[in-house]
C-alpha cells in the first residue's frame, strides 16, 4: 500500500536525519577542541579496530561481563544486516535475501539472526539482572545513569522481541520468508498458539514496532552513554598506535608557542580526540575500579574525569558554536560529578572543566600507572586529560601542592628532586674503580654502555644498595661501562609528570646536550623511570638512545650464562615480584625479571599476587606522587603491600627503587618481617665470589 | 693601647650571658694589645649602678648607664644614638656588640651614624696595626672569611657563644648618660612582648632537638622524648613524617623535606631510620645522636655519634644520665 | 603602594664549597645562583601586599655585576614590576658601603616600604638593609616574621631568643624580613615569559673605597666520620661524656 511506504518513507527520513543532524552537530562540538594529526599509521590502526573493537580484546578482560557485552556487540553486527533487510521492505513489501543470497547462505543468513536474536535477548536479560540484583560496584552509578541503562537494556530487549515477534506473527501468517532456520521465530510462534486472528496484521504492528524502536534507539544515543555504540570504533581507530614505550609517551608540547594559557583548563584546550574520548565513555567503570587512588578512597575516578570532559563540553559547545537549538542539546549526559553544571549562559562562559567539574586534588591522586588506559575497552586515554590539566595548573596558575615547591626548585638548582649536594652523586662508587666518562674520554677511550644512575640510586641509602648490587654484576661479567659521576643530573621527569614540562624541557635537553657529547649509544638503568624518560621520551627532543633496563639486561647476561653465578644454593624461596608500572604497562616488561628471578635462583617459587602483570596495583610513587603528601583514605603503598604480603611470599623482589621504597614502608607498616629486595640485589646475592 | 666601647645587652633590666661574652673578648683583646680600656653601656629603665659589679668582674673598666623609662624594652633608635654619640666622642678602637638579635639590628645603626666599617657575627677578633682582622663564618658555616677593617674605629658584632665568659675582676667606675634622643618617641614601637607560645620552644630557634620517629613503635611512646627534650631544659621535640602521618605528632612537629628544617646545636634522633627525606631537614645540625636498634639504619651514617639499642631501653637512661649531667653543672 | 625590594644573587645553599685559587673567594664553578632564601620571602611578602591593596608598584634592585640579572628577571617572573641593577663587578663585604649606594639611589624613589632579607647567605651579615634604613633616615624594624600594612602604618612581630616582639610603625620604613612569614610563590610560566620584557635598567653603583676587605677564605675542618659508640644501655655514660667533652653541647 502506496500510503504505509509514504509515512515509511517520512518516519525514517524524519528519525535518520533528526539523528544525522544531531551526529553533524556532534561532529561540529568536536572541533571547539585542539586539532591534531592522528592519521599515521594507519595499518596498525585497523589492526587496533579490529582486535580491541571488532574482536573485544579489552572487555574480555572481564570474565562475566565480557562474553556478555561480546554478544550483544557481535549480535548487533550481524543483525544489522536484518535491519537493513527490514528497512527496505518498508519500501519493497515482500523484499528479502532470499532474493540476493544462494539458498544455502541465505539459511545459514537466516540462522544467524535468529541465533543472535536469542544470544542478545539472553544476554540483555543477563545484563539486566547483573544491574539490577548483583549490582557491580563499579556500575554504581546515579539513579539518571541507571535509568540511561535501563532505557537501552529495554529498547535493544525491545528490538530483539519485536524481531522475533514479526517473524512469529508473519509464520503464523503463513509467510515463505520464515523457514525452518528460524528457529527462534518458529518456537516463538509456537507459543504464541494458532488460534490467533489476523496475524499478519499483527507481523505488521510489530513490524512498526521494530521500525520505530530502531529510530526512537538510534535518537536516544546522543543523549546516552551509548553514544559509544556510534564512537567507539572510530575513537579505537584514533587513539594511540599502542605499541610498548610509545603508550605511556606524554604529548609533547611547543613551549616557544605565543599562547595565552599553556595546558588545558577548559574542553577547548583539550584536543578533538580528548573530547571523542568522552563521546566514547561507556561509563563502564573499569578504569575506576582498576584505579590505585580510586581503590584507596581518594577522590579521583578516571570515569569522572571522561565524563566529567563531556558534559562540559555539551555545555559549552552549544555556546561556542553558536547552536540556539537549546531543545534539543544533547545535554542529558549524566553520572559522576552530575550536579556541577551552569544554569545559566553567563554562569557557563564563567565555569570551567577544571575546578568547577575536575578538582585539583582529583588530578593530584593520580599516580600515572596506566591502570585506567590499560582496562579501558574503548581506547580512551584518561590519563592525557590529567596531564593536559595538570600541566595547566603549573605552568599557567603554579598552582599544585605545596610540598611540590621543593621538589621544582631543588631540580633547578640542584639538578635532583632531593635537596642533596651535587657534588655527593657518585658516592656509591668509591672504592669500586669505575671510571666516569670524563675519565675515560681523557684516556681516549669509550665504554660499551653507559650506566646511568638516577637519582634515587645516587642519594637514596636503600636505593645506592641497588646501584652497587648492579655495579657488582656488571663488573663480574666483564662489562665495559662507565658512569657520568657528577654530570648527570635528572632528565627531569618527576618534572613533566607533575606537569611542569618548563622545567622539564630544560632538564632533558641539558641531559641530551651531555650524552651527546659522549656520543653515548646504548645506556642501561635501574630505574623504570629513567628507563622510560631517557628510552622513549627523549626522541620527542632530539635524544636517541637504545636503553635497557637491568632487569632485561641481567636477563641477557643470565641467558648467555656470562653470569658467575654459586653452584649451591639450597634454600627454597617463595617470592612475590611487584610489577613496576613503567616496566609493565607502559613497556610491557613482566617476563624479564620473573625469568631473571628463576635463572638465579633455580630452587625459586614465584607467586603471584591477586592483581599483578598488566592488573598489577601501582605502589603508589608515580605520577609525581613521590613528592606528595597522601591526605586521604588509605595508603596506596600499604594497600599493594598487604596484597603482596597475603601470598604468604617469604620475600618480595622489586625492580624500582621507588617502589623498593614504597614497598619497604608498607612492609614496616604492617610490622611484617619479609625482606624486599631488588631484582639486582637477589643476582648480586649469587654470585660466585 | 686600645679602648673598646661595648653595649651590654640587658632584658627586663638585668643583664643577659651576651653581654658578658662581648665584655670578656672586649677585655681579651684590649689586654692583647698592650692595655686599654673597656667601657661597658647598657641602656635600662633604673637601676643602671647595680650592673657595675657584674660588669666589672669581666673587666669592665667604666660602666655608662642611659636610664629612663623608655629603655624597658628596646629603643633602638635611642639606644643607637646614646651608643653611636658616645663612641664618637670617647676615642675608642672598637664598638662590640652581640650577634644577638638586639645586636643584629643595632650594629648596622651604629656603622652608619659612625660611616664606620662594620663586620658582623664574628668568632676571632685580632688587631693589626691600623686594621682589625676578625674570622666570620659564611655560606651557612660552611666556609670561614677573614675580614680585614680599615678605619680608626670599628663596629663589630661577636657570635654568641664563639667568645668565653671570663673573669677579670675590676671595680668599675659608674657614669651616668643622658640618653642621645627620647627613648619614648621613636619610630619604631614595642606594644607588646609575646612568650614562644606556651612556653614550648620553637623548632627553628632550639639549641637542642630531639625528635622521634617509627622505631618508638607506639605513640604513647614518644613520652620518652618529651622527657629527654626536657631533661635538656632548652630542646624542642620534632618528629618524623611517619609519625606525624600516623597522627602521633602534629604536622608542624615535622623534620623533613616537606617539613621544617632545622639546624640546631645537637640533634638526638630517636628510632629514626635516615630516610632521605628526614635527613634533607635535619643534616645541617652542629652535633647528630642517633638510636636506632638497626645497626644498618642510614642515619648512622650522618651521626656523629650513635647508640645501637632498643630505644625504649635506651632512651630513658640516657634522660636520667642527661638529668644528672646538667644537675652537676 | 610603592614598594622596593633589594635582593641578591647567592648560589643555592646545598652546595658544597670549595676555595678558588685566589685563597679569598670561593670557587664558583659548578655552582647554581638563584635569589638569596631571604630575600625571596621578602619579594613574597612585597608581591602579597601589593596584590592585597592594588594598585601598587614593586621594584627589586639588586648590586652586583651583570649575572645579577638573571635573578632580577627571576623577581620579576614572580610578579615584580621592573628592576634595577647597581652595576659592580666586585663583589664586597663592606655592607655600609652597599647600603650607601643603595639609600643613594632608594632617596628620590618616594618608597612607602623597602625591604631586604634578614640576612644573605654568603656574606650572612645582615647588615645592609639596616644600615640603608638608618642612611634613609626612616623607621626600620630587623627580622619580621610576621608582618602586616595598613593606612600608613605597620605591624611586625620580631623573634628575639625565646620571646617576640611585637612593634608599630609609621611609613615610610625599611623591614628585613626573616623565614616563616611566607613562601615565596613558584614562578608560572606566565611569568617567566612576562618577565623577560619587563624594565631591567642598569646604572653604576656608587661604592667608592671598601673599607671591609676579603684577606682569606678557608673551609672549617671537616666533619669527623662519625661512630657507633656502643650497643644498648651501656652506651650510654659513654655518650654523654662525648656530648660533654667532645661534642661540648651539654
Amino acid at each position: 500500500m502506496t500510503t504505509s511506504i509514504v509515512v515509511f518513507l517520512l518516519v525514517l527520513t524524519a528519525g535518520a536525519g533528526f539523528f544525522a543532524l544531531n551526529v553533524q552537530r556532534l561532529v561540529r562540538y568536536l572541533r571547539i577542541g585542539l586539532p591534531e594529526n592522528r592519521t599515521n599509521d594507519p595499518g596498525k590502526r585497523v589492526e587496533n579496530v579490529l582486535s580491541i573493537g571488532i574482536a573485544q580484546s579489552k572487555i574480555f578482560r572481564d570474565p562475566i561481563a565480557g562474553p556478555m557485552h561480546a554478544a550483544i556487540f557481535w549480535g548487533f553486527v550481524v543483525l544489522t544486516a536484518g535491519t537493513i533487510e527490514i528497512l527496505i521492505q518498508g519500501v519493497f513489501n515482500a523484499f528479502s535475501y532470499d532474493a540476493l543470497l544462494p539458498d544455502p547462505i541465505y539459511r545459514f543468513y537466516a540462522f544467524s539472526q535468529d541465533a543472535f536474536a536469542v544470544l542478545v535477548l539472553g544476554a540483555i536479560g543477563f545484563a539486566m539482572y547483573r544491574r539490577l540484583v548483583l549490582h557491580p560496584k563499579r556500575l554504581e552509578g546515579d539513579k539518571l545513569e541507571h535509568t540511561d541503562a535501563l532505557i537501552i537494556l529495554s529498547l535493544i530487549g525491545g528490538l530483539m522481541v519485536t524481531l522475533l515477534l514479526t517473524n512469529a506473527y508473519a509464520y503464523l501468517a503463513g509467510s515463505t520468508l520464515v523457514g525452518p532456520e528460524k528457529f527462534a521465530s518458529r518456537i516463538t510462534a509456537q507459543m504464541l498458539g494458532r488460534s490467533v486472528s489476523n496475524p499478519a496484521l499483527w507481523s505488521g504492528v510489530f513490524w512498526w514496532g521494530h521500525v520505530i524502536i530502531l529510530l526512537v534507539f538510534l535518537n536516544y544515543l546522543p543523549y546516552s552513554k551509548h553514544l559509544h555504540v556510534v564512537s567507539s570504533l572510530i575513537n579505537v581507530y584514533f587513539s594511540n598506535t599502542s605499541g610498548p614505550g610509545q603508550k605511556g609517551v606524554m604529548r609533547p608540547m611547543d613551549l616557544e608557542a605565543e599562547v595565552e594559557q599553556f595546558g588545558a583548563s577548559d574542553v577547548d584546550h583539550l584536543t578533538w580526540k580528548n573530547l571523542l574520548d568522552g563521546y566514547s565513555c561507556t561509563e563502564c567503570g573499569r578504569c575506576t575500579a582498576a584505579c590505585p587512588a580510586n581503590i584507596t578512597g581518594k577522590t579521583l575516578s578516571p570515569r569522572k574525569i571522561v565524563v566529567n570532559t563531556r558534559q562540559r563540553l555539551m555545555e559549552k559547545a552549544p555556546l561556542e558554536t553558536g547552536d540556539r537549538m537549546e531543545f534539543v542539546h544533547p545535554r542529558l549526559v549524566h553520572g559522576e560529578g552530575g550536579d556541577a553544571g551552569a544554569a545559566t549562559a553567563t554562569q557557563v562562559v564563567a565555569d570551567r572543566l577544571l575546578d568547577t567539574y575536575i578538582t585539583e586534588e582529583e588530578l593530584w591522586a593520580c599516580t600515572s600507572c596506566r591502570a585506567c588506559v590499560q582496562e579501558c575497552p574503548v581506547s580512551i586515554d584518561q590519563l592525557d586529560i590529567i596531564n593536559q590539566m595538570r600541566r595547566y595548573l603549573v605552568l599557567t596558575e603554579s598552582r599544585f601542592p605545596e610540598e611540590v615547591q621543593p621538589a621544582f626548585e631543588s631540580l633547578e638548582r640542584n639538578g635532583s628532586p632531593w635537596a642533596f649536594s651535587p657534588g655527593d652523586r657518585a658516592r656509591w662508587a668509591d672504592g669500586m674503580d669505575i671510571p666516569t666518562m670524563a675519565e675515560l674520554l681523557e684516556r681516549g677511550e669509550r665504554p660499551d654502555i653507559l650506566f646511568w644512575v638516577g637519582c634515587m640510586g645516587s642519594f637514596d641509602d636503600r636505593a645506592k644498595k641497588i646501584t652497587v648490587a648492579f655495579a657488582r654484576i656488571l663488573k663480574a661479567c666483564g662489562i665495559n661501562f662507565a658512569i657520568l659521576g657528577q654530570e648527570e643530573h635528572c632528565h627531569g621527569d618527576p618534572a613533566r609528570r607533575m606537569g611542569n614540562e618548563y622545567l622539564y624541557q630544560m632538564l632533558a635537553k641539558d641531559t641530551i646536550g651531555t650524552l651527546d657529547r659522549y656520543e653515548v649509544k646504548t645506556i642501561v638503568t635501574s630505574c623504570p623511570h629513567c628507563f622510560h624518560q631517557i628510552g622513549n621520551e627523549f626522541p620527542d627532543l632530539g635524544g636517541n638512545y637504545e636503553v635497557i633496563h637491568h632487569s632485561t639486561f641481567i636477563e641477557r647476561l643470565l641467558e648467555k650464562n656470562l653470569v658467575p653465578l654459586q653452584s649451591e644454593n639450597g634454600k627454597r624461596l617463595t617470592v612475590a615480584y611487584h610489577d613496576s608500572c613503567y616496566l609493565g604497562r607502559y613497556n610491557d616488561i613482566y617476563d624479564a625479571p620473573r625469568a631473571t628471578l628463576k635463572r638465579a635462583l633455580p630452587v625459586v617459587d614465584i607467586v603471584e599476587p591477586k592483581r599483578s602483570r598488566d592488573r598489577g596495583l601501582c605502589c603508589g610513587a608515580g605520577g609525581g606522587r613521590m613528592w606528595m603528601e597522601e591526605r586521604q583514605g588509605k595508603r596506596i603503598n600499604v594497600e599493594r603491600t598487604e596484597e603482596l604480603l597475603a601470598t604468604g611470599a617469604d620475600t618480595i623482589a622489586v625492580a624500582c627503587p621507588f617502589c623498593m621504597t614504597m614497598i619497604s614502608d608498607g612492609v614496616k607498616a604492617a610490622a611484617a618481617d619479609v625482606p624486599v629486595l631488588d631484582i639486582a640485589e637477589v643476582v648480586a646475592g649469587q654470585l660466585a665470589s | 693601647m686600645p679602648n673598646i666601647l661595648v653595649f651590654a645587652e640587658t632584658r627586663g633590666g638585668a643583664l643577659r650571658k651576651v653581654a658578658f661574652e662581648t665584655v670578656s673578648a672586649a677585655r681579651a683583646l684590649v689586654d692583647a694589645n698592650g692595655g686599654g680600656q673597656v667601657h661597658a653601656l647598657c641602656a635600662v629603665p633604673s637601676g643602671g649602678a647595680g650592673l657595675a659589679e657584674q660588669l666589672g668582674k669581666h673587666g669592665a673598666d667604666v660602666v655608662l648607664t642611659a636610664e629612663n623609662p623608655g629603655f624597658a624594652n628596646y629603643a633602638r633608635e635611642a639606644v643607637a644614638a646614646t651608643v653611636a654619640a658616645r663612641a664618637k666622642s670617647g676615642g675608642y678602637r672598637a664598638v662590640l656588640v652581640s650577634f644577638s638579635a638586639q645586636g643584629r639590628d643595632l650594629a648596622p645603626r651604629l656603622a652608619a651614624k659612625l660611616d664606620a666599617p662594620v663586620a658582623a657575627d664574628v668568632t676571632e677578633i685580632r688587631i693589626a696595626g691600623d686594621s682589625v682582622v676578625v674570622k666570620h663564618p659564611v655560606y651557612a658555616n660552611k666556609v670561614i672569611a677573614t675580614l680585614q677593617l680599615d678605619g680608626p674605629l670599628v663596629v663589630l658584632s661577636t657570635r654568641p657563644g664563639a667568645f668565653p665568659v671570663t673573669e677579670t675582676p675590676r671595680t668599675a667606675t659608674v657614669e651616668s648618660l643622658a640618653p642621645a634622643s627620647d627613648p619614648s618617641a621613636e619610630k619604631v614601637v614595642v606594644k607588646e612582648m609575646q612568650e614562644g607560645g606556651k612556653g614550648k620552644i620553637d623548632l627553628g630557634e632550639a639549641p637542642v632537638i630531639v625528635a622521634g620517629g617509627r622505631g618508638l613503635k607506639a605513640p604513647e611512646n614518644f613520652k620518652l622524648v618529651e622527657d629527654l627534650a626536657a631533661a635538656f631544659g632548652n630542646a624542642a621535640v620534632g618528629a618524623t613524617r611517619a609519625v606525624t602521618d600516623e597522627g602521633w605528632r602534629p604536622h608542624s612537629d615535622q623534620i623533613g623535606q616537606t617539613g621544617r628544617q632545622v639546624s640546631p646545636q645537637l640533634y638526638v634522633a630517636v628510632g629514626i631510620s635516615g630516610a632521605i627525606q628526614h635527613l634533607a631537614g635535619m643534616r645541617s645540625s652542629k652535633t647528630i645522636v642517633a638510636i636506632n636498634k638497626d645497626k644498618e639504619a642510614p642515619i648512622f651514617k650522618v651521626a656523629d655519634y650513635g647508640i645501637v639499642g632498643d630505644v625504649l631501653e635506651v632512651v630513658p637512661a640516657l634522660t636520667q644520665a642527661v638529668r644528672e649531667a646538667k644537675a652537676s653543672g | 603602594m610603592k614598594i622596593a625590594v633589594c635582593l641578591k644573587r647567592t648560589p643555592d645553599s646545598e652546595s658544597r664549597f670549595r676555595i678558588a685559587g685566589s685563597g679569598s673567594a670561593i670557587d664558583e664553578t659548578g655552582l647554581k645562583f638563584d635569589i638569596d632564601d631571604f630575600a625571596s620571602y621578602a619579594v613574597e611578602v612585597a608581591l602579597q601586599i601589593n596584590e592585597k591593596q592594588a594598585p601598587g608598584e614593586t621594584v627589586a634592585f639588586a648590586v652586583g655585576p651583570d649575572a645579577v640579572q638573571e635573578t632580577l628577571r627571576k623577581a620579576m617572573s614572580m610578579g615584580v614590576d621592573r628592576a634595577v641593577q647597581l652595576k659592580t663587578d666586585a663583589p664586597t663585604y663592606d655592607g655600609l658601603a652597599i647600603a650607601k649606594a643603595l639609600a643613594a639611589e632608594l632617596k628620590a624613589g618616594g618608597f612607602d616600604l623597602v625591604f631586604f632579607g634578614k640576612h644573605a647567605f654568603d656574606t650572612s651579615g645582615g647588615i645592609v638593609g639596616t644600615a640603608t634604613a638608618e642612611l634613609l633616615g626612616v623607621a626600620c624594624v630587623t627580622s619580621a616574621s610576621k608582618l602586616e600594612i595598613a593606612s600608613g602604618k605597620g605591624t611586625a612581630r620580631r623573634e628575639l631568643e625565646g620571646v617576640a616582639e611585637i612593634v608599630e610603625f609609621s611609613l615610610p620604613a625599611v623591614v628585613t624580613i626573616d623565614e616563616g612569614i611566607a613562601r615565596p610563590r613558584y614562578p608560572s610560566l606566565k611569568g617567566i615569559m612576562a618577565a623577560k620584557k619587563k624594565p631591567l635598567e642598569t646604572k653604576p653603583a656608587q661604592l667608592g673605597q671598601p673599607r671591609v676587605t676579603v684577606k682569606g677564605m678557608s673551609l672549617p675542618p671537616d666533619r669527623p666520620p662519625g661512630r657507633i659508640v656502643g650497643e644498648g644501655v651501656a652506651a650510654v655514660p659513654e655518650l654523654v661524656r662525648l656530648l660533654r667533652s667532645e661534642a661540648k653541647v651539654l
